[in-house]
C-alpha cells in the first residue's frame, strides 16, 4: 500500500495556527455533554429568576375582594383606596354571605365584605386581614363620613390634589437598573469563573497528557495559549449573549422592568466588560495552570488567583446599594475588580463617562501586562513536568 | 541530509551532551543507541526545538532547522502524548492540519494512516479507550500523517508486541524508501541491526561509534577467531604469537588476535592438533559492538565519566 500523493503542505502563519487551536477548543467543548448541560442550566436559572419575579410581583399587585350588598360608590371608594395602597382592587359581587364565605375559603378572593352600608360591616378573611383590612377599613369609613356629611347638608368642595415634585426623579429607576446590573454581573462572574477554569483545565490536560510536546513542534507557546483563550472566549461570549438575549427578551415579555432601554444598555455594558474581564482572567488562569502538571494540583494554583475575582464580586453588592460611595468608586477602577463593579455603577448612573474611560484604559493596560508576564510563565513552565513549578523558576526558565 | 553538528547541552552542572555530531542521509534508517541517560532524548528534543542547545546546530539540507522545517518533521516523543478525550480520526486530522495540510488532504491522510496501522475500526473511538499498543499506533500515525520530509522517533518500538513491531518496521522502511531520513532511538539492538543502514552509539554525551553496521563490524573484525578442534589438547593455541585465548571448552576455542597477528599461523597450529571442524572470524553482534564501544570509551575517558 502506498502513501497518498504528497499534498504539498503549505506553511502555517501564526494566525492560521491560532485559528486551528481555537477551532479545536470550540468543536471539542461544544460536543461536551457537561458543557451543554451546564449552559442549559444557566439559561433555565435565568428564566426561573424571571418567572419568580413575575410571580412575586403579581402576588402583591392585586387585592381581590368579595362584596355582598355593595354599591357603585363603594366600588369607587375601594378602587381609590387601592390606588393609595399601590394595589389594584378587583371587586366581585356575591349574593349572600355563604357564597362569599366559600370564596374566601377557596382562596378565590383575599377577603369578603359583608353589609358594607349596614350598622356593623364585617370583613371575612382567611386568617389575618393584612392589606385588605386596612384598605377596606379606609374605604368604608371614608364613604360613611361623606354620606353623613351629605346627610347633614354639608357641601363638599373638591378636595385639593397635592402636586408632587420629585427632587431625584430617577432614584427608583436607578435602583432598578442597579439590581438588573447586579444580576448581570452575577452571570458575568459565573461565566468568568467557568471559562477561566476551562482554560486552566485545557492547559493542564495538554501538559499531563504530554501532547504539548507534539504541539510545540509545530507552533510557539504563545500561539497555543492565544488559540485556547480565543476559542474558549468565543464560546464564553456566545453563552453570555444567549443569556443576555434570553434575559432581556424574558424581562420584556413578562414586563418585569419599567425601562427597557436602560435594561438593554446595562446588558450591553456587562457584555463588553465580560470581554475585558475574560481576557484578564483567562490569561491569569492559563499561566497559573501551566505551573502544575496534574488536574489534582490545579486547585493549589487557581486558589490564590481566584481571590481577586471573588473579591470583585463582593464589591459589586455594596456598589449596587451605594454606587457613589468611596468603596464602590475605588473598586470600580481596580483592574480585575472593575468588570464586576463598574457595570453596576454605570447602571446606577453614578459613573461619569471619564471614569468609565479611565477604568477601561487601566484594564487594558493590566491585560497587556498580564498577557506578557503570563505568556512568559506559560512558555517557561510548559515543558517542565513533575510537581509544582515555582513562579520564579518559570520566569527564569529557558523559553523554547 | 539531516545533520547534528556539535550539540552541547548542560542541565545545571550536569553536562548531558558534549558535542554530538552525526548525519543522516535521505532514505537512510539511522538507529540511535545508547545507555539510559546517555542523552538520546535530549538530542532529539533539541532537533524539535523542545530544548535549546548550549552550542551546536541541527541542519536540514544545509540550513538550520527552524519552525518551517520542523513543520515538515514527523516526531514521536519519548513520553507519548495525545489528547485522551479526542477521537482517533479527529486527532490525526488535527495534527495533519497543524502541519500544514488543508482540510480535505488532512482528512484523507488521517484515514489512510489509521487504516495503514490497523486502526481503521477505531477511528471513531476516543484515544483513552484504546489499549496501550493501539495508542502507540495512533502516536506513530500522528508522526506520519503529515507526510513528513524527516522522521525523528524516540523509542518508537517500546511497548509493542511482535506483530506491532513488524507493522511499524514496515511503515518506517516504506518511509525510508520514499527518501525520508529516519532517525529512531531504541534499546532493542537486534531490531536496530535488522532495520538500520546506519547506527550511532551515544555514550556520555558523545557519539562513540557510528557508521553502517558492516563498517562497525569491520572496525572490530580481525579481533576474534573461533576455532573448533575436537582432538586438541587444552592450551593448544597459547603458544601462537599475538594470540590470547578468550575461552576454551573441549576444543571449541575463541581467540583474540592483536592487530597484525597472522591468522594462517593459527590455522597451522590448529591443523597440527588434528582435524579442524570450524575456523572463522566471529561476526560480533551489535550488542557486543555496543558493549565494546561503551566500555572502551569508558576506559579512555574515565575522568569525564565522573562529570557525566
Amino acid at each position: 500500500m502506498t502513501a497518498p500523493a504528497h499534498p504539498g503542505a503549505t506553511p502555517r502563519t501564526p494566525a492560521q495556527l491560532i485559528r486551528l487551536v481555537a477551532g479545536r477548543e470550540i468543536s471539542t467543548r461544544i460536543r461536551d455533554k457537561g458543557f451543554l448541560i451546564g449552559s442549559a442550566v444557566l439559561i433555565v436559572l435565568i428564566l426561573g429568576m424571571l418567572v419568580f419575579q413575575v410571580a412575586v410581583n403579581s402576588g402583591t399587585d392585586t387585592t381581590r375582594l368579595a362584596v355582598v350588598g355593595g354599591s357603585p360608590a363603594l366600588g369607587e371608594a375601594l378602587a381609590a383606596q387601592g390606588d393609595a395602597f399601590g394595589t389594584e382592587v378587583t371587586v366581585t359581587g356575591y349574593d349572600d354571605e355563604g357564597a362569599a364565605r366559600s370564596a374566601v375559603e377557596d382562596g378565590d378572593v383575599d377577603a369578603a365584605l359583608l353589609s358594607p352600608a349596614g350598622v356593623q360591616p364585617e370583613l371575612l378573611v382567611e386568617s389575618g386581614g393584612g392589606q385588605a383590612e386596612a384598605l377596606v377599613q379606609s374605604a368604608v369609613q371614608g364613604l360613611s363620613i361623606s354620606e353623613q356629611l351629605a346627610a347633614a347638608g354639608v357641601r363638599l368642595d373638591a378636595a385639593p390634589t397635592v402636586d408632587v415634585i420629585a427632587l431625584n426623579p430617577d432614584a427608583g429607576a436607578d435602583l432598578e437598573a442597579a439590581v438588573v446590573a447586579l444580576v448581570a454581573v452575577f452571570v458575568l462572574y459565573t461565566l468568568l469563573f467557568l471559562f477561566g477554569q476551562f482554560v486552566a483545565q485545557g492547559v493542564v490536560e495538554e501538559k499531563s497528557s504530554r501532547v504539548v510536546e507534539l504541539l510545540l513542534a509545530t507552533m510557539r507557546p504563545w500561539q497555543l495559549l492565544a488559540g485556547k483563550i480565543l476559542g474558549l472566549g468565543v464560546l464564553g461570549l456566545l453563552q453570555m449573549l444567549v443569556i443576555a438575549v434570553v434575559g432581556v427578551a424574558g424581562a420584556l415579555a413578562f414586563d418585569v422592568v419599567d425601562l427597557p432601554g436602560q435594561l438593554i444598555g446595562t446588558v450591553l455594558s456587562v457584555v463588553a466588560w465580560f470581554v475585558l474581564g475574560y481576557a484578564f482572567y483567562a490569561s491569569v488562569f492559563g499561566a497559573a495552570a501551566s505551573l502544575v502538571s496534574r488536574q489534582e494540583d490545579l486547585g493549589s494554583v487557581l486558589g490564590p488567583v481566584s481571590i481577586l475575582l471573588v473579591v470583585g464580586f463582593f464589591f459589586a453588592v455594596p456598589a449596587a446599594q451605594d454606587p457613589s460611595g468611596t468603596l464602590a468608586t475605588v473598586a470600580s477602577f481596580v483592574p480585575g475588580v472593575s468588570p464586576l463593579v463598574m457595570p453596576v455603577r454605570m447602571a446606577a448612573g453614578a459613573a461619569q463617562w471619564w471614569e468609565v474611560v479611565v477604568a477601561v484604559v487601566l484594564m487594558l493596560v493590566a491585560i497587556s501586562v498580564i498577557i506578557r508576564i503570563g505568556g512568559r510563565i506559560y512558555s517557561g513552565a510548559l515543558l517542565r513536568t513533575g510537581g509544582r513549578i515555582k513562579l520564579r523558576e518559570a520566569l527564569a526558565a529557558e523559553r523554547v | 541530509m539531516l545533520e547534528f553538528d556539535g550539540l552541547r547541552k548542560a542541565y545545571d552542572t550536569n553536562q548531558v551532551l558534549e558535542g554530538v555530531s552525526f548525519g543522516v542521509a535521505p532514505g537512510q534508517m539511522f538507529g540511535f543507541c545508547g545507555s539510559n541517560g546517555a542523552g538520546k532524548t535530549t538530542t532529539m528534543r533539541i532537533a524539535m526545538g523542545l530544548a535549546r542547545a548550549d552550542a551546536g546546530q541541527v541542519r536540514w539540507n544545509g540550513s538550520p532547522v527552524d519552525e518551517t522545517v520542523r513543520r515538515r518533521i514527523g516526531y514521536m516523543p519519548e513520553e507519548r502524548g495525545l489528547y485522551p478525550k479526542m477521537k482517533v480520526g479527529e486527532q490525526l486530522t488535527y495534527f495533519a492540519r497543524l502541519h500544514g495540510l488543508d482540510v480535505a488532504a488532512a482528512k484523507r491522510a488521517a484515514e489512510h494512516w489509521a487504516e495503514r496501522l490497523g486502526l481503521g475500526e477505531r477511528r471513531g473511538d476516543k484515544v483513552e479507550k484504546l489499549s496501550l499498543g493501539n495508542q502507540q499506533r495512533v502516536q506513530l500515525a500522528a508522526a506520519l500523517v503529515s507526510e513528513p520530509d524527516v522522521l525523528i522517533l524516540d523509542e518508537p518500538f517500546s511497548g509493542l508486541d511482535p506483530v506491532g513491531v513488524d507493522s511499524l518496521a514496515e511503515a518506517l522502511l516504506e518511509q525510508a524508501r520514499r527518501g525520508v531520513p529516519v532517525v529512531f532511538s531504541s534499546h532493542q539492538l537486534d531490531l536496530v541491526e535488522r532495520l538500520c543502514d546506519a547506527v550511532g552509539i551515544l555514550a556520555r554525551g558523545r557519539i562513540v561509534a557510528s557508521g553502517t553496521v558492516t563498517e562497525l563490524r569491520s572496525a572490530a573484525v580481525g579481533r576474534q577467531l573461533r576455532v573448533v578442534v575436537p582432538d586438541a589438547p587444552t592450551g593448544w593455541a597459547a603458544g601462537v604469537p599475538g594470540v590470547r585465548v578468550v575461552s576454551e571448552q573441549r576444543g571449541d576455542t575463541v581467540l583474540e588476535l592483536v592487530p597484525g597477528a597472522d591468522d594462517q599461523q593459527v590455522l597451522a597450529a590448529a591443523l597440527a592438533t588434528g582435524p579442524v571442524a570450524h575456523f572463522a572470524w566471529r561476526e560480533p553482534t551489535l550488542v557486543e559492538l555496543f558493549r565494546d564501544a561503551v566500555t572502551d570509551n569508558r576506559a579512555g575517558t574515565g575522568t569525564q565519566e565522573v562529570a557525566a
